[in-house]
Formats: structure tokens, sequence, C-alpha cells
């Protein structure tokens, strides 16, 4: 996911940024002190990152993440950069974005929340260190709390972008399903099938109404066939949709077929009083197959000799 | 608004190609122009091609289904064509199936199927 469209679908604006300053409560004084320790922190980073790296490399679970030293390499100069960025004394749209762009390599990568949660505890301890043996305790205190401001606005904006790229993965499971849950078969040409498996709700039944027509139109074909054998349960509910769905199909100029009713089925729909005689129904799908090639103008026939 | 949609003749057949929304003076002038094409031709049969409309409510699908009630009246069998997915599933939902107004996938099916109705009544 580019930043860009990150920022967009997490709503990250002016607006959004000043609420969330104002939350954090990171005051221009914040910024200020955070900018004039720059030389500090400077003159730091390299044992600092050094000491991140300790913690994330000596542990086998989050060792795994760092594949040879050409990565460890590169990541070590990502985190110099990460961490000169918190004292820039700058807080704004282009901040946020690039604060963004850790949520989502980590996201990349697989590494989960709480490495990256408890790693930046190491991270808080080892500037905590420095500050205490440079400055004067009062100052030192201080700059310790500007800096915890910032850094829980970073980690806020990470677990954002976890949470979003979860969301997708969710979608994008959700759009299988959705797939695999309609699967129409093209059985000969002009001829299509659609079996039907499962539960069917009122969601799922606009899913096969939205399916059966597309497909229909895409293959100008005349004829569909529903099998609904595998249909836990037809109800007045289901049997509206199949009629629905019938209607639907006949303005498009093709026809359907339902095959697949079974004994209790024929049953049910009859003591449930529902009229389906607009459509043509079948007992089994071989029969709907002959009646759909009937239907084109077409016939099994058996080979003579 | 009259001629606004072109009504050609093909064969012993009519077709009229829907592509602007049927709406108040343009559907009138279009029933109009339709019958009165009927009456000069002596057409046996009118496909209505309504490939090129994104939206069909309630209010011009019951325009459609008056022109073919119409047409009957005078002789000649209606087909319409060209629906889009989504304008059926919505006039079904909307409980308006356009019963007994006839359909086909297309122009070629619709004439095939007025062609086989007149070969029958001869």
């Amino acid at each position: 996911m580019k930043q860009g469209d990150m920022m967009h679908r997490l709503r990250l604006d002016e607006r959004e940024l000043a609420s969330r300053v104002a939350f954090f409560e990171i005051s221009d004084a914040d910024l200020r002190r955070l900018s004039s320790l720059r030389p500090l922190a400077e003159r730091h980073t390299d044992e600092i990152v050094e000491g991140f790296y300790q913690l994330l490399l000596g542990h086998p679970e989050t060792r795994k993440f760092f594949a040879d030293e050409a990565t460890i390499r590169r990541v070590k100069r990502n985190q110099r950069d990460y961490f000169l960025g918190l004292f820039t004394g700058q807080l704004d749209l282009a901040y946020v974005e690039d604060r963004l762009r850790v949520g989502a390599a980590h996201e990349r990568i697989g590494l989960p929340p709480k490495w990256y949660l408890g790693a930046y505890r190491r991270y808080m301890q080892l500037m905590d260190q420095r500050l205490v043996a440079e400055l004067p305790p009062t100052e030192a205190k201080d700059a310790f709390q500007s800096l915890r401001k910032l850094v829980y606005f970073d980690m806020a904006l990470a677990i954002d972008s976890y949470v979003l790229a979860n969301l997708d993965a969710l979608q994008r499971h959700q759009a299988a399903i959705r797939e695999l849950s309609t699967p129409v078969i093209r059985v000969h040409a002009g001829v299509l099938l659609l079996p039907l498996v499962g539960t069917i709700d009122s969601q799922r039944a606009e899913q096969i109404m939205e399916a059966v027509l597309v497909r229909i139109v895409d293959e100008q074909a005349k004829v569909i066939i529903l099998d609904i054998a595998g249909v836990a349960v037809v109800d007045t509910k289901v049997a509206d949709h199949l009629l629905k769905t019938t209607a639907a199909v006949r303005l498009l100029g093709a026809q359907t077929i339902l095959t697949g009713i079974s004994a209790q089925v024929a049953r049910t729909i009859v003591q449930l009083g529902v009229d389906i005689s607009s459509m043509h129904t079948l007992s089994r799908l071989a029969e709907g197959i002959e009646l759909a090639l009937d239907l084109i103008g077409k016939a099994i026939v058996k080979k003579v000799g | 608004m009259r001629g606004s949609i072109p009504i050609l003749r093909v064969g012993g057949n009519l077709l009229a190609t829907v592509h602007i929304e049927l709406r108040d003076k343009v559907a009138e002038a279009f029933q109009e122009d339709v019958l009165e094409t009927i009456e000069k031709t002596g057409a046996a049969g009118l496909v209505v091609d309504i490939s090129g409309l994104e939206v069909v409510d309630t209010y011009v699908a019951r325009v459609l289904a008056d022109t073919a009630r119409m047409a009957k009246l005078m002789g000649a069998r209606s087909v319409l064509v060209g629906m889009r997915p989504e304008v059926a599933a919505t006039l079904v939902r909307m409980g308006y199936a356009m019963d007994g107004v006839a359909t086909a996938l297309n122009v070629d099916e619709a004439l095939i199927l007025l062609t086989a109705a007149t070969e029958r009544r001869i």
C-alpha cells in the first residue's frame, strides 16, 4: 500500500494531525526542546542503534527477520534516520507520512506488533540513559517527557498502519470467499451452471443474482441451470430469492432451470404455498442439462454404429 | 422531440435503439414514432434495444411495457433486448419484473424469435 493511499484511508489530514498533536499534548516547546537535543542525539546515534539491535538480534523470535549482514546494515542505516527524525522539531504531514512507512515496512516483513512495542521499550531506555548522563536532572526529565510524547505519537501511527493492513487482508479473503461461493460454470456454448452449496441468506442471494446476471450478459448465455441439491435449507425466503433471480434472468432474455429438487424440498415448497411455476424445475442435474440443450435447439444423441 | 430515438426497418421488423432516458416528452414522442412507423410499414415485429441505458426506473420500465402493449394492439410483437445486469437486478428488487414483455439477449436473438413467431402464424 502506498503511503499517500494510507494517509487518505486513515483520514490523516491537517485536522486529524492537529487533533492527534493535541491529544498527545505535544507543544511547540516540546518540539523546540527536541530540536535543541539534536547535537546530543547525533553524538549517540550509533551506540543507541547498536544497543537496539543487540536486543533484536539476541532473540530468536526477532533474529529471523534479519536474514544477512547486508540486511542488518540496511536496517541500521534506516534506524539512524528514524532516530534522528525525532529531533528535527518538525511535526507536519510529511513527518506523519514518513512514520507510516515504518509501520508498513514492519507489517510487510511480518513483524508482529508485540516485538515492535517491546523493542521500543529498549529504545526508550537507551535514550533515557544518555539524557540522564549528559543533562542536569530537571532538563533530562523534561527532555525525556518531550521525547516520550513524540515516540507515543509514532507508535500510534505504526499501530494504525498494522490495523489497516490487516483490514486489507480481511477484505481480500472475503472477496475470495464470495467468488468461491458463486462458481458459475459454462457447460456448453450458451449454457451456464451454478451449483449452490450450503446456506443461502439474503446477502449471498444478492451475490448469486449479481454473479449470474453479469455472466449471462458476458457469455450471452441463453440458459442458466441453478442446481440446489447442495443447499441445506430451502424455505420461503430461499424460494423467493430463486424466483427473483429467475425474473431478473428473464429480463435479460435468458431462461432459468432449477435442478436438484429433492422429495423433501418439493414437499416443503408446496406446503409453504410458494408458487415456482414460472421456473423450469427438475430433480436431476442431468435432466436439466438435457432440457437446457433442448432450449437452445440441441440434443445429446447416441452414436450410430 | 419526435425522431430523437431512431427507428430502423430490418426486413419486416422495426429496430429502435433507445440511448436517452424515456422521460415525459421523449417517452410520448417515442411511442408516437413507433406506432406511426408500424402503421406506415405494417411491420410484424418491434425490437427495442436498451443496452445504452444505464438506469431504468419503474417509470421508464412502464413506458417500455406500455409501448409493447400498444404495438401488440396494432399487430406487432415486441421484444426487449440488451438490458444490463444491474438494471434487471434493480427492477426485480423493486418488484417490477415486466411480466408479459418478451425479452432476448441481443438483436440477433430477437429477430430469430420474431421470425419464428411469424412463420408459425403463416
